[in-house]
């Protein structure tokens, strides 16, 4: 257990940060510019919420494979690697994030943000000291949720990184299996960790909710 | 760019318009030093020119300069940033920062200076909220917020200050100090203001001159009394909410307010109905006892009382004439003074002659 353990914890990691940076930068663009054409940049954005994840999986397979623009134009290789586990599990949990960030980023008072470029501050400036710090609550929802949904990613996993032992085989690959194989223990305590989990970070969204974006 | 200008005297000129989808702001006014109040309903464009001068909005032409700096000229193709217009602008509801202290909002406009702060705690001593420095906005009362937000828009030396009905929601007693503090500051600081307000006490008590606005445009701009004394028209007058504004017919040099005869100073030009106002002050009581003065013998009619509002200078007093229409006097109460104004007594009031202004549309009146 530890094995797959340890790599979704690695995997969860880089997506992570992936997923805040990301969907962060897209929510405030979102916000900002509200460029044309946003309802289906929107909808867009949200759709690996709704779609199977074979369905999530199969379109990485094209980014990814040999015909596509990953391998194509940059010569990366990524599928059944590790690197290809994190990309899915980034898809998956950016939804979540962009619209937890797109709703705190927009409930910032406008006038604060005047108010700092009365007082000196370039637009970088008014960004890191006025609207990231009034939206840090919504911000920090967005990441926990985002984070947790990456850490169950499984299907679209399994298609585009396979189920390599120590390669690519995250817990929810483990689980998958230890069912197949009847260790009903090892299944037993996986599963029981990834509710803990789960539970944890609703909980701790559930808290911070009621003040999504406000001010404080 | 220039720098700014060694200038005693600190002067804002501008000049802005700005076509949006449902609205036009073509506002034009200068000001040299002093506290030139922009008035207006809601919707008159008071905050959209604000924010034109503070750069926070496009314009589409203009030419705004502050100090000699150039803010804004479209046919030089000048458009300094808001940040680098070091202007001081203290917004409707203050806009403080919720999440830093009293010290940090005002420090915030400081940039990385060492002495930031120590220089944002002398801020606060001057405006007697030294024991704040730690608090956050949310902890304190409107009245403290307000002085913490009219430190921070200072604290970074501005030479122009703009102010967005700062004091509309506090109570009299807090607006009357604040308003007496902001004189005070405008004078030690030799500041250009510009405020903006809706409410003609607020205009009276801190305003220099005054522009009143209306659809993005300023009906009329001067010194605070001229203004006052001389609407230019009656959109002026009813904007200014002049009381004892009412429309009368000529009748030879005569006017004629619905059966009620008033002796005024009509000229030739004027004729037909025309609109009048009389301010409240200027309606003066005849005390029974005493003589009538020279200057109140025209224009003496009855009246009686229907309601009376005490003031700290005195009473305020509406009344009906005998052709059944109200005007409503200021009464200054003086030591001498004993005058019965219970409601229902019928008192003698004197329309001064020179006192009736006849509003006239469009004509500038000099």
């Amino acid at each position: 257990m530890i094995d797959p353990l340890w790599l979704s914890l690695k995997v969860t990691a880089v997506a992570a940060i992936l997923i805040f940076t990301i969907g962060t930068a897209l929510a405030l663009w979102l916000v900002r510019h509200q460029p044309r054409g946003r309802t289906v940049i929107e909808t867009l954005i949200m759709l690996p919420l709704v779609l199977p994840p074979s369905v999530v999986g199969y379109y990485l397979l094209i980014v990814l494979g040999q015909q596509g623009p990953i391998v194509g134009w940059l010569g990366i290789q990524t599928l059944f690697s590790p690197a290809a586990a994190i990309i899915a599990a980034t898809v998956v949990g950016l939804p979540l994030m962009v619209q937890a960030a797109r709703a705190a980023l927009a409930s910032v008072d406008p006038a604060l943000e005047q108010a700092a470029r009365t007082l000196g501050c370039n637009e970088a400036m008014v960004l890191w000291r006025v609207s990231l710090p009034l939206a840090r609550r919504g911000l920090l929802a967005g990441l926990v949720l985002g984070t947790t949904r990456a850490l169950g990613e499984f299907g679209a996993t399994l298609m585009v990184a396979g189920n390599i032992p120590g390669q690519t085989q995250t817990l929810p690959l483990a689980i998958y299996d230890a069912v197949q194989t009847n260790q009903h223990d090892l299944t037993t305590q996986m599963v029981l960790l990834m509710t803990g989990l789960g539970f944890v970070s609703l909980w701790a969204v559930r808290r911070w909710e009621p003040s999504v974006g406000r001010a404080k | 760019m220039d720098a700014p200008s060694e200038q005693f005297m600190s002067r804002l000129q501008v000049h802005a318009h700005r076509r949006s989808a449902d609205f036009e702001l073509d506002v034009d006014f200068d000001i040299d030093g002093g506290i030139l109040v922009l008035f207006g309903p809601s919707g008159a464009g008071k905050t959209s020119t604000l924010n034109a001068i503070a750069g926070l909005h496009p314009l589409d032409d203009g030419r705004i300069v502050a100090d000699g700096t150039v803010y804004y000229d479209r046919a030089q193709g000048i458009n300094l940033p808001a940040r680098q217009r070091r202007l001081g602008y203290v917004f409707q509801n203050y806009a403080l920062f919720p999440h830093l202290t009293v010290l940090q909002n005002i420090a915030f406009g400081l940039g990385r200076h060492r002495d930031r702060f120590e220089h944002a705690r002398q801020w606060l001593s001057q405006m007697h909220m030294k024991e704040f420095v730690d608090r956050y906005p949310h902890e304190l009362s409107g009245g403290q917020q307000q002085r913490v937000a009219l430190a921070r828009a200072l604290a970074h030396r501005p030479r122009v200050l703009l102010l967005d009905e700062p004091f509309a929601a506090l109570d009299r007693v807090l607006r009357e100090r604040l308003q007496a503090e902001l004189r005070q500051l405008q004078k030690d600081l030799s500041l250009v203001v510009v405020y903006v307000t809706h409410s003609l006490d607020d205009a009276f008590a801190v305003g220099d001159r005054i522009a009143v606005l209306q659809e993005g445009r300023v009906l009329q701009q001067g010194p605070l009394d001229d203004v006052f004394q001389r609407p230019q028209s009656e959109q002026v007058a009813e904007i200014l909410g002049i009381r004892n504004l009412f429309r009368a017919d000529i009748v030879g040099t005569n006017l004629d307010w619905l059966g009620l005869t008033l002796q005024a100073e009509v000229t030739e030009r004027d004729s037909g109905n025309v609109a009048v106002y009389i301010q409240p002050s200027e309606v003066k009581i005849i005390y029974p006892e005493a003589p009538v003065a020279e200057g109140l013998l025209g224009n003496l009619f009855d009246a009686e009382i229907i309601t009376r509002q005490r003031h700290a200078a005195g009473w305020s007093v509406r009344v009906r004439l005998s052709n059944e229409q109200m005007i409503e006097i200021h009464h200054a109460t003086t030591a001498y003074s004993k005058l019965d104004l219970s409601t229902g007594t019928t008192i003698r009031v004197a329309l001064r002659r020179e006192a009736l202004q006849i509003l006239r549309r469009g004509d500038p009146a000099s």
